[in-house]
């Protein structure tokens, strides 16, 4: 049976990988800056992103936030 | 790859790693390029991941990629979050990455280069990312539990109660330390102070773009962000060159710790979502991409290193700060190195990310190599500078003088020259009109940052915007943690005051706010107004009180550490945590004895309060130094009870005298490997 990574160039294979980084640092950063928090408050919560679902997330996120140390 | 090529790499690395320190440590009256402290560093650090962290992976901590971990077992989708490793690696380095890799390396460039890079390679490969490795991986097994309830689980109520005290006091002597260095970088600056100012308003409108206009962009509101403080970079150029607008931004230390204290305690008291959140957000962006920059242009232009290998000042008669490379090095670099405060991100918010507990090794280990190289970065700013104009902006008025030409004169009579004319020059370059006595490390930073940039960016004529740049960075990131350290510090007293009276408990309770951000931000405003005072520059007193009081935190990471190794029947690997442990016991009782008993006045707490009180002088000045001593001195008995605990503890086990039993949560087996 010939398997799909078979059949891919070498290049096709880079750009996967290239493809794929990327979307590892989106991910990343999407973490750090609460986007993926977000997120996530929205599918637990069944809501559309709008100002009082947002409003309603940062009101969770409070007590969470500021109880987080920042190192020196 | 085949076993032999992969052999024959790891001899080659560990060569080539070897080779850079012999020439870093051998190397005598030449200077040296830089690029020898990165292969040093990037060898070690490869070296100590593959074998070292794995040898604690599978004989010490004995990692078991079966067993689920709580982000599995309890995921709610907000605290608790299987996460990708390489996401949490990202978030988790964003969150130990400070001020202190930055500061702590350029101030202990007054030794020379070598006795601060040995320390930093050893201290994380030995004892920072061991520290950060096995606490990750004890909360993971602990529910994502924190250090002070894992200590009172393991080791006791004593354990439990010092690491509650380690960390608020800790935390004040953090506050009031970073914000003296804010105040020394921005004193009589218009263009450093305008550029922070509008970072307020600017955090401020990210909050209200985020909330009202584009809720949940915050990738995006940090990038608007960003651009704003580039502007306001720019803008204060005009302001430093606007007499009228100068003199509304140039302000003397006094002035700018009464502003820091007043926006510590409003920053404190306003709703997250309006300062707090944005400005750390705003602050991280920065960070990364600073970081990232920097390590880049370390790279690509490998400058030379003009500072010696080791100078005059080991002797302990430094200008930056007073005493001996043992152990004053080993306090003045913490982060970068070890940190205690690590301890307290790594039974944060990382454990309830950790996906697979063969995870904790990258994240836990791997983030801080990835700190300690940052911490590399900072000892090459500082050192590429010209060793007479480093200790010209590092030497407090009090050492040194405040006339240009007197101190000139007194840093060319150490061996390192320097002339006041050049000092001028550079002042004018970098858009301040003086670099003389800018103590605390962040504008010898700025300058270093600058210099190496503007060998490349823009060249000299851009030389003046690097500098201001890097300052708005290094305040930015101080700032955040001003505002998020007063807050945890607020939430912990009344966590406390709680348990006396419950409405002191209720965060939402406006009485309670008021009264606990007030408690909080007297207390490190105190320091901070003591640091602003002292005509020895407040660093040469406070960085090492904080050096202390941050390995004293390290050292209770260490006990909880070695108890629950001990407790799981692993005594013989003991060394593991021991080994730092009793290094960080000799680094910090020692350097506690001198900042209290010492009889040089500009080391001994006591023998300067002495001074002061027969020469009749300042009664203020002789009640701080009490205090120091007072505040150096419960740190260390406390310690002293924790490690007596936790020392009982270990005989007790080994010798079959107590039960061994640990508090982890029950075997749960992963359907993540099940699936697999």
């Amino acid at each position: 049976m010939t398997t799909k990574a078979a059949i891919t160039t070498p290049v096709e294979q880079r750009s996967a990988r290239f493809k794929g980084a990327l979307q590892l640092l989106r991910a990343t950063l999407a973490e750090i800056f609460d986007e993926s928090a977000y997120q996530r408050f929205l599918t637990r919560s069944e809501l559309n992103s709008s100002r009082a679902s947002y409003a309603m997330f940062v009101k969770e996120q409070e007590i969470r936030k500021a109880r987080q140390p920042k190192c020196c | 790859m085949p076993k032999l090529l992969r052999v024959l790499m790891w001899i080659f690395v560990a060569l080539s790693g070897a080779l850079a320190i012999a020439t870093i440590a051998i190397h005598r009256g030449e200077q040296i390029n830089a690029m020898w402290l990165v292969v040093a560093a990037v060898c070690t650090y490869a070296i100590g991941y593959r074998f070292y962290s794995k040898f604690i992976s599978a004989k010490v901590l004995a990692l078991d990629v079966q067993r689920a971990t709580p982000a599995e077992r309890l995921e709610n989708g907000r605290d608790f979050v299987p996460t990708n490793k390489w996401v949490v690696f990202g978030h988790h380095f964003a969150a130990i990455a400070g001020p202190g890799p930055l500061v702590g390396p350029v101030l202990a460039a007054q030794f020379g280069y070598l006795p601060g890079t040995l320390w930093i390679l050893a201290g994380a490969v030995f004892g920072g990312c061991v520290q950060d490795f096995v606490i990750l991986l004890f909360s993971v097994r602990r529910d994502g539990k924190s250090l002070t309830e894992i200590a009172r689980e393991e080791i006791g109520r004593v354990g439990g109660w010092v690491a509650y005290v380690s960390v608020i006091s800790i935390i004040v002597i953090l506050l009031g330390v970073c914000a003296l260095v804010v105040v020394n970088a921005l004193k009589s600056s218009p263009w450093g102070t305008f550029t922070i100012a509008m970072t307020i308003p600017i955090a401020l409108l990210m909050g209200v773009y985020l909330r009202r206009i584009r809720p949940g962009r915050v990738l995006e509101t940090s990038v608007l962000g960003f651009i704003l403080v580039m502007l306001a970079i720019w803008g204060g150029q005009w302001a430093s060159q606007t007499p009228t607008v100068a003199h509304w931004f140039t302000l003397t230390a006094p002035t700018l710790a009464i502003v820091i204290i007043v926006y510590g305690f409003a920053a404190s008291a306003l709703p997250v979502w309006l300062l707090l959140a944005p400005r750390d957000y705003l602050s991280t962006f920065v960070k990364l991409g600073t970081i990232g920059l920097l390590a880049v242009g370390i790279i690509v232009l490998h400058p030379t290193l003009h500072m010696p290998a080791l100078t005059r000042f080991v002797d302990g008669s430094g200008p930056v700060f007073a005493g001996n490379v043992f152990p004053f090095a080993f306090i003045t670099i913490a982060c970068g190195a070890i940190s205690g405060f690590h301890s307290l991100i790594a039974s944060g918010t990382t454990p309830k990310l950790i996906r697979n507990e063969i995870e904790t090794r990258m994240v836990g280990y791997g983030a801080m190599l990835a700190e300690s190289m940052v911490a590399i970065m900072a000892t090459i700013a500082a050192c590429v500078l010209q060793p007479g104009i480093y200790f010209a902006i590092n030497s407090p008025a009090g050492i040194v003088g405040s006339a240009p030409e007197a101190a000139a004169t007194t840093i060319s009579n150490w061996g390192f020259p320097v002339v006041a004319a050049d000092m001028h020059a550079l002042a004018q370059a970098v858009g301040e009109q003086t670099l003389y006595n800018r103590t605390g490390g962040a504008p010898a930073f700025a300058v270093g940052m600058a210099h190496i940039f503007s060998n490349s960016l823009g060249g000299q004529a851009l030389m003046a915007i690097w500098y201001h740049f890097a300052i708005m960075f290094e305040a930015l990131f101080i700032l955040t943690v001003l505002d998020a350290g007063t807050r945890v510090g607020r939430f912990m007293v009344q966590d406390a005051l709680g348990h006396i009276w419950k409405p002191l408990g209720r965060t939402s309770w406006y009485p309670s706010i008021l009264a606990t951000s007030a408690l909080i931000v007297g207390a490190w405003g105190y320091f901070l107004w003591q640091g602003v005072k002292d005509p020895l520059g407040g660093i040469n007193s406070l960085w090492p009180l904080f050096g202390i009081a941050n390995q004293l935190l390290a050292i209770v990471a260490f006990c909880v550490a070695t108890t629950i190794i001990v407790k799981m029947g692993k005594a013989r690997y003991a060394t593991v945590t021991l080994t730092p442990l009793v290094w960080l016991v000799a680094v910090t009782f020692t350097a506690a004895w001198h900042k209290i008993f010492d009889p040089n006045i500009r080391i001994g707490f006591l023998s300067h309060a002495r001074m002061l009180a027969a020469s009749r002088g300042s009664a203020r000045l002789i009640f701080n130094d009490r205090l120091d001593a007072a505040v150096t001195g419960i740190l260390i008995s406390m310690i002293a009870l924790i490690l007596i605990e936790s020392a009982i503890t270990w005989i007790q086990v080994v010798a079959g005298n107590r039960e061994a039993r640990i508090h982890e949560a029950p075997f749960v087996a992963t359907q993540f490997a099940v699936e697999q």
